[in-house]
């Protein structure tokens, strides 16, 4: 094994997400004042940010191929634990989407997202040679079901939604054929019409609430949403500092530490704040497409794409919640959203890609 | 990455970069789009809430300054069951502290109405022992926290110290804070006050004024609670020496209509209101002197006589010969006794209460004149007394479907018009003391901000003249005597009429019950107190003269006592130049 330099290490990518971990953290803190059973997530989340730093360190310092040799141990590993949560009735409760560890709740969904990366890394690697044709597209489709449609019955529609996009996004990148894009889309369109129906009546409720707002419901589904305008529209330019917004601090805004952080930001901080939040995603998604490019072989290039795409398709999901561009989803706002599994998995992918960009030259002089 | 890609990756960064410019756009609309003025407006409206503060209700005094109504603090207690651990250790501190069952208590705790999470055990729990109970919790918190679950809420309640005492004038109030009957019902809106409303913020941290909300109005009752007391226990005195099913006792000024005691049968602990529906069957029961009417038999004779004098039909020393019998509309009259009572003067007619002279008078004067001084006497209308569900009575009159030329006689001894007590005394306010009524009135004064305000006297107009008025003072005195009735009181002058009125039922009247009425005032010469007295359904003797005037004496005399009231003999040596 040759030497170790650290030379390529995106110290920029790393000082940003501590960056933007810590800003989260301090959101948090704000979003969360005063309640009692909230108390004491800012501090978890400093800890999961601590940790998730050495995490990069110590995947940035292993090849990231030695994770593609053992990706069946992986691969087979995840599925086990989201088979678990799927298939132990535990889906009596509606959607159980976590394993209690000690005081800890580990959600495997969000790991599950970075093995998918992993395995469709490994497999646009090992087939960049074979023909565009059907198979090779099924294939790498067949890869991402066999987690994917555990995580479906959980049911947890925004991580499908997630895992199909970054897979989307990779066989794009692989050089699918526009004719098999045109043919997949009519494919989802018929999927998507077809599906509603079997969708969880709380899933229906969003889409159509989305779609058709009742203009009478003050309580109902549509609040969430509404209070997050109200706190935006609120927030002015310089926001109402920190600590003093009154939808925040009052909690008309709900699932302000993790659905709607942005929100909480934009009235405390103003629209500065959040353009600062949307730039820091921004510089970070940048990076990683930095170290796609730099990639020494298609399976950094795409994991680094993989990242990438969860980064960029999580942050814009959540913020566009927030803004009532999209039906409410419960995706994390990267990085910021409270969560220790979510902040874990994607310090992982950004160990990942560090690992990737630190290896980009076949020599080191 | 292969460079044939290369326009691949720039296309996703494209896409990228162009939501990524969508979303800051969609930031920057939500803040300046017309809708932000409406987002604000919405934010600024969930930035405070409206409450409102209810005044405390105001208290009630008596004549003399004693309180009749006031207001306490009481608890209600109750339990969690969700966090209750040790339900046998709740049930025992509870029922044993409050004197309540404990096996009862764990049984309601263990098998609680479904969907229930919070369970009363007891409510208007005194003061005190909520306090001993929150002691005992206090320590077991320190210790094994076996009381956890246990819950206190304070919460105001009306107190009437005085219990029963004038229940039936004060009424009481409702868990909502409303009043019902008597005093508590008529002055409702002056005792509660005015709630204010203010808008208070929800943040915290901002300050706001509590407002300042005045009390509600404190009255001051014309009733004297000493006075009050001795007649309420001699009306339970004579209900049951005279095995009376029902009875009320008013004592009024026939001066000023300040009603100094009023009793009405039964009572009920005030501070017991919930029992209110196991004590009376219908409202009108709750105060008998003004919600009840009924036909007051021969005390309305006062009435009569006073429209046969003052009309000129008759004069008090005119004379006429009983022949036991009067043919009226087809319908023949008759004593008391079905006797004759031979020749008669006025007097004669009123001390032997001979049905068959005040029929004589009434069919002599006309139903034109006789209905006129009636209804200038207030008989079938209200009297404006100021306690809650007074009742008018009834007093038919020619053109009415169901009068018919009879009434116009047995109208004139009581019988067929129904009338309340009060609506007597008023009318007969006429009589003592000039010509003019006044008008029963029970508030004596209204305090508020530090303010008194006093109830002036109400007439209520004079029906017959000063003169006619100050011969049947005399004629009903003298009848007294003459009958050597059971309603003087030695050394005190008294006028006054008894009653004793058969009951209606559907199909006519009721065999062997009567209501015994008694209505006088003394003394005679300087008229200070009325009384009316209304023994429903006596069984001792069915007479009024044997039952109601007695009581009648009984309460003059305590009357008497407490208003210091001299002898005639010692105010006319006083009199004297």
């Amino acid at each position: 094994m040759r030497g170790l330099s650290w030379r390529n290490f995106d110290f920029l990518l790393f000082g940003a997400v501590i960056l933007a971990s810590a800003f989260g953290a301090m959101m948090i803190r704000s979003a969360i004042a005063g309640n009692e059973t909230l108390a004491g997530y800012d501090t978890r989340q400093t800890y999961f940010a601590l940790a998730g730093s050495a995490v990069i360190l110590l995947l940035a310092s292993i090849d990231y191929r030695y994770w593609l040799s053992i990706h069946w141990p992986i691969y087979i590993g995840v599925m086990v634990f989201l088979m678990a949560l799927s298939g132990l009735g535990q889906a009596a409760f509606g959607a159980q989407r976590w394993f209690q560890v000690g005081t800890l709740y580990v959600q495997p969904t969000e790991f599950a997202k970075i093995v998918i990366i992993l395995v469709l890394a490994r497999y646009f690697e090992k087939s960049q040679n074979d023909p565009r044709d059907l198979k090779w597209l099924i294939k790498s489709l067949l890869w991402v079901w066999g987690l994917v449609i555990w995580i479906l019955l959980q049911p947890n529609l925004s991580n499908v939604i997630v895992s199909m996009v970054i897979w989307a996004g990779l066989v794009w990148m692989s050089g699918v054929r526009i004719r098999q894009i045109v043919v997949l889309g009519l494919v989802f369109l018929v999927v998507a019409v077809v599906g509603f129906r079997f969708l969880q009546p709380y899933q229906q409720a969003r889409v159509l609430n989305f779609v058709q707002p009742d203009q009478t419901a003050r309580q109902g589904a549509v609040y969430n949403v509404q209070q997050a305008l109200i706190a935006i529209g609120s927030g002015g330019l310089f926001g109402e500092g920190y600590g003093h917004g009154t939808q925040t601090q009052l909690r008309f805004l709900k699932v302000r530490q993790t659905d709607f952080i942005f929100s909480a930001t934009a009235e405390e901080f103003g629209i500065i704040g959040a353009i600062i939040i949307i730039l820091i995603e921004a510089f970070i998604i940048w990076r990683c497409i930095r170290a796609a490019q730099k990639a020494r072989d298609v399976s950094g290039a795409m994991i680094a794409m993989g990242v990438t795409i969860l980064l960029f398709f999580q942050g814009a999901a959540n913020i566009a919640v927030n803004l009532n561009l999209i039906p409410v989803s419960g995706l994390p706002l990267p990085f910021i959203s409270y969560g220790g599994s979510g902040l874990m998995s994607l310090m992982i992918g950004v160990g990942l890609v560090e690992s990737v960009v630190m290896r980009h030259k076949e020599l080191e002089f | 990455m292969r460079q044939q890609y290369a326009w691949r990756s720039l296309a996703l960064a494209g896409i990228l970069g162009f939501v990524g410019i969508l979303i800051i756009l969609q930031t920057f609309r939500i803040q300046n789009s017309p809708e932000a003025a409406v987002f604000r407006a919405q934010a600024a409206a969930y930035a405070n809430v409206l409450q409102t503060y209810y005044p405390e209700r105001g208290d009630i005094y008596d004549r003399n300054g004693h309180l009749l109504a006031g207001n306490k603090t009481v608890y209600e207690i109750g339990v969690d069951l969700q966090t209750a651990a040790d339900k046998h250790a709740i049930a025992l501190a509870v029922g044993v502290e409050l004197g309540l069952n404990p096996d009862d208590l764990y049984n309601q705790m263990t098998n609680p109405p479904a969907g229930l999470q919070y369970l009363v055990l007891a409510d208007y729990v005194d003061a005190d022992k909520a306090a001993a109970l929150q002691q005992l919790k206090a320590t077991t918190d320190a210790q094994n926290n076996s009381l956890a679950g246990l819950e206190f809420k304070p919460h105001p309640q009306r107190s009437y110290p005085e219990g029963s005492l004038a229940s039936n004038v004060l009424g009481f109030v409702n868990r909502e804070g409303r009043g019902y009957f008597g005093v508590e019902e008529k002055y409702n809106n002056l005792l509660a006050g005015n709630p204010v409303q203010v808008r208070v913020p929800t943040d915290p941290n901002k300050a706001f004024d509590i407002p300042h909300v005045p009390n509600g109005t404190t009255l001051v009752l014309t009733i004297d609670r000493d006075l009050q007391a001795a007649v309420e226990q001699i009306l339970d005195d004579s209900l049951s020496k005279y095995g009376a099913a029902n009875g009320t006792i008013v004592v009024m000024n026939p001066r000023n209509g300040e009603i100094l005691a009023l009793a009405s049968s039964p009572q009920m602990d005030l501070n017991q209101f919930w029992n209110y529906g196991s004590i009376y069957h219908n409202a009108s029961e709750f105060d008998r002197a003004v919600s009840m009417p009924y036909e007051p038999g021969s005390v309305i004779k006062i009435l009569t006589m006073a429209a046969a004098l003052d009309s000129g039909t008759t004069t008090p020393n005119s004379t006429y010969l009983d022949t036991g019998a009067l043919l009226v509309g087809g319908a023949t009259i008759r004593n008391w006794n079905d006797q004759a009572w031979g020749v008669q003067d006025m007097t004669g007619c009123l001390e032997n209460s001979l049905n068959v002279c005040l029929a004589m008078l009434s069919t002599k004067m006309g139903a034109q004149t006789f209905y006129g001084y009636m209804n200038r006497f207030g008989i079938g209308h209200l009297t404006g007394v100021d306690l809650a569900g007074e009742a008018a009575g009834r007093l038919k009159v020619p053109g009415d479907a169901d009068w018919y030329p009879v009434d116009l006689a047995t109208n004139a001894f009581g019988q067929g018009v129904s009338v309340t007590p009060i609506q007597l005394m008023m009318a007969a306010s006429a009589v003592p003391d000039g010509s003019r009524m006044v008008t029963p009135h029970i508030l004596y004064a209204m305090v508020r901000d530090g303010r008194q305000y006093s109830v002036p006297t109400q007439y209520a107009g004079s029906p017959i003249s000063a003169s006619t008025a100050q011969t049947l003072n005399q004629m009903l005195a003298v009848s007294l005597e003459r009958e050597a009735s059971s309603a003087l009181v030695p050394g005190y002058r008294i006028a006054g009429k008894t009653g004793t009125a058969q009951i209606p039922d559907a199909y006519g009247y009721e065999d062997g019950v009567t209501n015994a009425s008694f209505l006088g005032w003394g003394p005679v010469d300087d008229p200070q107190f009325m009384i009316y007295v209304w023994l429903e359904k006596p069984t001792a003797s069915i007479w009024g003269s044997d039952t109601a005037a007695p009581t009648f004496a009984q309460v003059a005399q305590k009357t008497i006592l407490l208003l210091n009231i001299p002898p005639d003999s010692v105010r006319k040596e006083i009199a004297k130049p």
